[in-house]
């Protein structure tokens, strides 16, 4: 069965095997299928030597987490994010199409006024399990919130779909702290309801590329984007190859993590007392091995708070992925269980992440977990404490 | 099962098919009840997946694979094989690159990667007991507070298991001063072919009797499945220095090596790359290694502070005296970054073909200029492309050769190449393997190395221990010295996908 994937990309694998460890399906099962190597080689099976998708192929691809921890990883350079990409979207096309509360969920995520009503928050927590008690869902559940003001017309900041509706006090953050550099800042509201990250990793390409092209119409100038969900904001530096039109590489250039936009302009904020808080830094994957910028949170937060610390697991997932911890809830939790490890080994006060999935699911473990910007604002504000 | 989909008219085929499947689901359902059903994997993928490592080799032919989470489990699989009359391999975390742990004979896979506790850490005696799946690196880092590490460091070292080490004896750079993975081990708890439980070594300073420890250290798991293993750890260097000498041309590079041994000077390690490799290693670490050089030298001293300064003055007198520009890393993320990047050649390799083959012969360090000299020749004989990349400290060349298996005919230049390779390697006074061990990949070359006779003690040995030939049978030991008819072994065994 052709899985679409490139020739050139699929030989760059030399089955080195030294992006094993920096698997985590790997270092949770043991298992050469929940390899990235592993992976690789059960699509050159299935492409080129007329393997038939058996269950266990199947699982294979199912339980990769796409954190592209084995990106980084690969010193021959393996573009694994596009190959699982490619073969889940041909997988869907054969007919494995991912759970259909999975897809009904999605499709909420498409709507932003609908998500926008608390009624469908709910609807949607509760389609994908997410609800107060499986997962805890922040405890003051935004059911109606005011919009976010413009501003101004220098940025736009990108609220997207499940973090606006949940984690509006991110986004109010990231605007002061933004405000407070100099800068006047357009929340992007209803037009720009979805990045569809979470479409394309479950294989639904063309619905991901409407929504991308959505947001390129949407925000059609040559301002900065602005994106405080590292998993958006990965998706959205991959509007040029997703769609593949001129326009999207360019809109694709004018995307930036707030953190690598904010460490630009460190220099705009004034120096206060930090926050007395023994911090450790979550790496979400999407901003680590896939935009590379999870440095700039270090230099955000640096003058901000007591200390930062490290997590010694070399960025290891924390199984969160989008909707993989609904989808693999077994796999998921066994590997937080490894970073909760990383975590209690460096005792902080709390954690921050830039993402709002590892967030969730980090709570969900009993983590307390912010939005570096979180207690970049606090700190600005002169509040120890909230 | 079904067997539906044989063609019609091949009634043969299909009922030998008919009788191996029913053999395998019955020794299935026999680890199954052994050690649980999570515990064993006979689907195709995963058999699929335990037929290779990390070498070229292609032939291998897992039967079930099995994750044992104890010694008694590890024992359990061994007795169920036995009473199947399947043969036994293990598997670490399959970084090989000979194909020793790529199965033949359709053999009952037991993986290590389980087996992955740190059991016990004694400071005072600078000795710790692991499980044989334990990442080496994995070891090191939690060792790292304490002040210690396990010195055998290779490469690969992010990724193989401490199992894995043991079975090839495997080397690193720092194994110049410190000593490959025999050094380093102690002892070893081992299960046999029938399944008893043996302890080998000990912690005593020396155990009596014969050393049959430094017998299975290298052994290829063809001895016995090792299942806890004693390893002596190393004290952390208080102070470190590392150069990275450029030179332009490969020759004066070797010089140097040698000009440096002979001083007297013991760096912790000499790593020596060639231009192009140092192309492939930049465009993925881009550590600022000199793409304009011929051959670099990464060369690190350790040691107490003062002495350390003094030993990098000497490196660098000796390096300037054969033309060398020299850098000395100025933090310890530099240093890293210099690793990492030695670390990864092998891996990024792909970035220029997307095959290779390397051999992993040594030659006595005088002879490098010439054994190189001669190595380059043979490549632009055959047409081919190589990288050099290697222990130059221990004279332990891997010339690796990058080819598209696709392009026609090339395989097959290779395959020569690499047999001319070895005969130079031999013919300087060398020897056919410096660390990666024989396998599979390597097996037929055994006989340009040893003579009728030395084979025939070798395969005594290996019987000693497994009278039966059921441990990784196949590797090492060419025909007829070996005691499993190989060309049996190589037979397909059952149809992945049926
Ligand atoms: C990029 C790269 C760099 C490398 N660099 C080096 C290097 O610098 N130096 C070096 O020496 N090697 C190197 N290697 C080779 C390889 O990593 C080593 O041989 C390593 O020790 C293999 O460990 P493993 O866990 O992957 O073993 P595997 O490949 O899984 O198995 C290797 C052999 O060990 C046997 N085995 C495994 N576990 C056990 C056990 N518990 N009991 C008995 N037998 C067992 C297997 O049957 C097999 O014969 C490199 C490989 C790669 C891919
Ligand atoms: S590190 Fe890269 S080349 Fe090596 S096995 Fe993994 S994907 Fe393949
Ligand atoms: S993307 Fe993550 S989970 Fe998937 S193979 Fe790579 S490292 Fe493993």
């Amino acid at each position: 069965m052709d899985l679409g994937l490139g020739r050139a990309e699929l030989d760059a694998c030399v089955t080195c095997a030294l992006c094993l460890p920096h698997c985590p399906t790997y270092r949770v099962t043991g298992f050469d299928t929940h390899s990235p190597r592993g992976r690789i080689a059960l699509m050159r099976a299935v492409q080129d030597q007329g393997a038939p998708l058996t269950t266990e192929i199947v699982e294979s691809f199912d339980t990769c987490v796409q954190c592209r921890g084995c990106e980084t990883a690969c010193p021959s350079g393996v573009p694994f994010g596009r190959l699982m990409e490619s073969t889940r979207e041909r997988m869907v096309e054969a007919g494995y199409k991912p759970p259909v509360r999975i897809r009904a969920a999605l499709r909420v995520l498409d709507h932003h006024k609908a998500l926008q009503a608390g009624s469908s928050v709910l609807s949607l927590a509760q389609r994908l399990h997410l609800t107060p008690s499986s997962l805890s869902v922040p405890k003051r559940l935004p059911l109606r919130r005011p919009a976010m003001q413009k501003s101004g017309d220098d940025v736009h900041l990108f609220t997207g779909c499940v973090m606006d509706a949940w984690q509006r006090d991110v986004h109010v953050a990231v605007k002061q702290v933004i405000e407070t550099c100099g800068f006047g800042v357009a929340p992007t509201g209803p037009g720009t309801a979805c990045c569809g990250a979470l479409h394309s990793h479950a294989g639904l390409g063309d619905a991901a590329r409407t929504q991308a092209r959505q947001v390129i119409a949407a925000l059609d100038d040559d301002r900065p984007v602005l994106v405080d969900s590292a998993g958006c904001g990965a998706a959205m530096k991959d509007y040029g190859r997703l769609v593949g039109s001129s326009e999207a590489v360019a809109f694709s250039e004018r995307v930036f993590d707030v953190h690598e936009w904010a460490a630009d302009h460190i220099d705009g904020l004034p120096s206060v007392e930090p926050l007395d808080l023994r911090v450790a830094v979550q790496d979400p994957c999407h901003l680590r091995h896939v935009q590379k910028s999870h440095m700039s949170v270090r230099t955000v937060l640096t003058p901000f708070v007591r200390e930062l610390v490290e997590l010694d697991d070399d960025g290891l997932c924390c199984g969160a992925g989008g909707a993989y911890s609904v989808l693999q809830p077994e796999l998921a939790s066994s590997i937080r269980d490894r970073k909760t490890a990383a975590i209690t080994n460096v005792s902080p006060d709390l954690v921050v992440s830039a993402n709002p999935g590892c967030s969730l699911h980090l709570q969900q473990a009993g983590h307390e977990v912010l939005h570096p910007m979180e207690l970049v604002a606090r700190a600005l504000r002169g509040v120890q404490a909230d | 099962m079904t067997v539906s989909r044989a063609p019609s008219g091949h009634h043969g085929a299909v009922a030998r098919r008919k009788f191996r499947k029913t053999n395998t689901d019955r020794c299935v359902a026999d680890l199954v009840a052994a050690i649980g059903a999570d515990r064993v994997r006979a689907d195709g993928a995963s058999r699929l997946l335990a037929s290779t490592d990390a070498s070229i080799f292609v032939g291998g032919h897992a039967g079930p694979v099995c994750f044992p989470e104890s010694t008694a489990q590890v024992q359990a699989c061994v007795r169920v094989a036995a009473a199947h009359r399947r043969p036994v391999v293990a598997r670490g975390a399959g970084s090989g690159l000979t194909g020793g742990a790529a199965p033949l004979g359709s053999a009952v896979v037991v993986s290590t990667t389980r087996m992955n506790q740190i059991l016990e850490v004694d400071v005072d005696n600078r000795v710790a007991w692991v499980e044989p799946g334990v990442i080496n690196l994995d070891l090191s880092n939690h060792l790292e507070d304490l002040g210690l590490h396990f010195a055998p460091d290779p490469s690969s070292q992010q990724v193989c298991t401490i199992g894995g080490n043991v079975a090839n004896n495997s080397g690193g750079p720092h194994c110049l001063a410190y000593g490959v993975t025999s050094a380093h081990v102690l002892a070893i708890e081992v299960v046999l072919s029938d399944g008893e439980v043996v302890m080998l070594g000990g912690l005593d300073a020396e155990p009596g009797g014969y050393d049959l420890r430094g017998a299975f250290v290298g052994s290829e798991g063809m001895l016995g499945i090792a299942t806890r293993v004693a390893v002596r750890l190393t004290r952390n260097p208080r102070s470190i220095r590392t150069l990275l000498l450029s030179f332009g041309d490969v020759e004066s590079a070797a010089e140097t090596v040698g000009a440096v041994i002979a001083s007297g000077l013991v760096p912790a390690a000499i790593e020596m790359m060639d231009k192009r490799c140092v192309a492939a290693v930049e465009d993925f670490v881009h550590a600022g290694y000199p793409r304009d050089a011929e051959a670099v030298l990464l060369v690190e001293v350790d040691g107490l502070p003062g002495g350390v300064e003094l030993q990098a003055q000497r490196v660098e007198e000796i390096a300037n005296r054969f033309g060398a520009d020299v850098r000395v890393a100025s933090d310890p993320e530099e240093r890293a970054l210099w690793w990492k990047g030695r670390k990864s050649a092998f891996g990024a390799i792909a970035r220029i073909k997307p095959d290779y083959y390397l051999h992993d012969t040594v030659v006595p360090r005088s002879k490098l200029v010439e054994v190189l000299r001669s190595i380059y020749e043979i490549i632009d004989r055959h047409g081919l492309l190589v990288l050099n990349v290697f222990h130059a400290g221990d004279g332990n060349l891997h010339p690796i050769i990058a080819y598209d298996s696709r392009e026609p005919g090339v395989s097959e230049k290779v395959r020569e190449a690499g047999r001319e390779i070895i005969e130079v390697s031999l013919a300087a006074g060398g020897v056919l393997s410096g660390e990666h061990g024989i396998g599979v990949e390597k097996r037929d070359f055994m006989p340009l190395m040893f003579s009728d006779s030395d084979l025939d003690h070798q395969a005594r040995l290996r019987a000693a221990f497994d009278e039966l030939c059921v441990m990784n049978p196949g590797k090492v030991l060419p025909s007829p010295h070996s005691c499993s008819d190989i060309a049996s072994l190589n037979d397909a065994g059952e149809d992945l996908w049926g």
